[in-house]
């Protein structure tokens, strides 16, 4: 039975640590199964290994590896990453969030309309005097508050 | 380099135009989510998202 570990890497380099693991399995024949570096977990990669030893031979030596977070992760909560649900889906109608790409970036704005299949919110910003829904893609905000406002 | 992911079998192609795995034509670069499957057999992972061909993979398309 596999076991599943945290790795923990230098941020925006998942990929590139999860290639260089990939590779270093390959070279030395290792009991690791599968590498894991979803798009939600920034900083870490999940490392499916038979032991703690493999893993610890396989990330030896690789640069953008700053340590392993100690215990194992159970599969369920690993499992959630597998089926990434669309951005849109947790947002609701009154929620406070905040923008975090684009013109608009670092204002906080309730949302007023979801629209699940364009993946995108249409929101009013809380700050401005005139009250303009704008248009942004679900992914370019952060909930601050899911109190309905 | 330019890596597209493969809307039907998630498989992620380096350079290509058609999929290396399944031969379809409808790539995209709108996949998020990054996940190296080594060995499909022993992994919990690959058994999750049926796949059988060890190979990088994206978790969401489009």
């Amino acid at each position: 039975m596999s076991k599943f570990f945290a790795v923990k890497t230098t941020a925006n380099q998942e990929r590139v640590v999860a290639n260089l693991v990939e590779m270093a399995v390959r070279k030395y024949n290792l009991d690791v199964y599968s590498i894991l570096a979803p798009k939600e977990l920034k900083g870490y990669v999940v490392v499916e290994a038979e032991s703690m030893e493999d893993l610890l031979k396989a990330i030896r030596g690789l640069p953008h590896i700053k340590g392993v977070v100690k215990g194992e992760i159970n599969l369920a909560e690993v499992e959630h990453f597998l089926t990434p649900r669309k951005a849109a889906e947790q947002i609701k109608e009154g929620y406070k969030v905040e923008i975090i790409a684009g013109p608009f970036k670092g204002e906080i704005a309730v949302v007023k309309r979801v629209d699940e299949t364009k993946n995108e919110i249409t929101v009013e910003l809380i700050e401005a005097v005139v009250p303009i829904p704008v248009t942004v893609k679900a992914d370019h905000v952060r909930v601050v508050d899911k109190m309905e406002v | 380099m330019v890596e597209l992911a493969c809307r039907n079998c998630k498989y992620i192609n380096i350079d290509s135009k058609v999929c290396k795995n399944c031969g379809s034509t409808e790539l995209t670069k709108e996949w998020y989510g990054y996940v190296v499957i080594i060995d499909p057999e022993k992994s919990e992972i690959a058994k999750k998202l049926g796949i059988n061909l060890p190979g990088k993979y994206a978790l969401k398309v489009g």
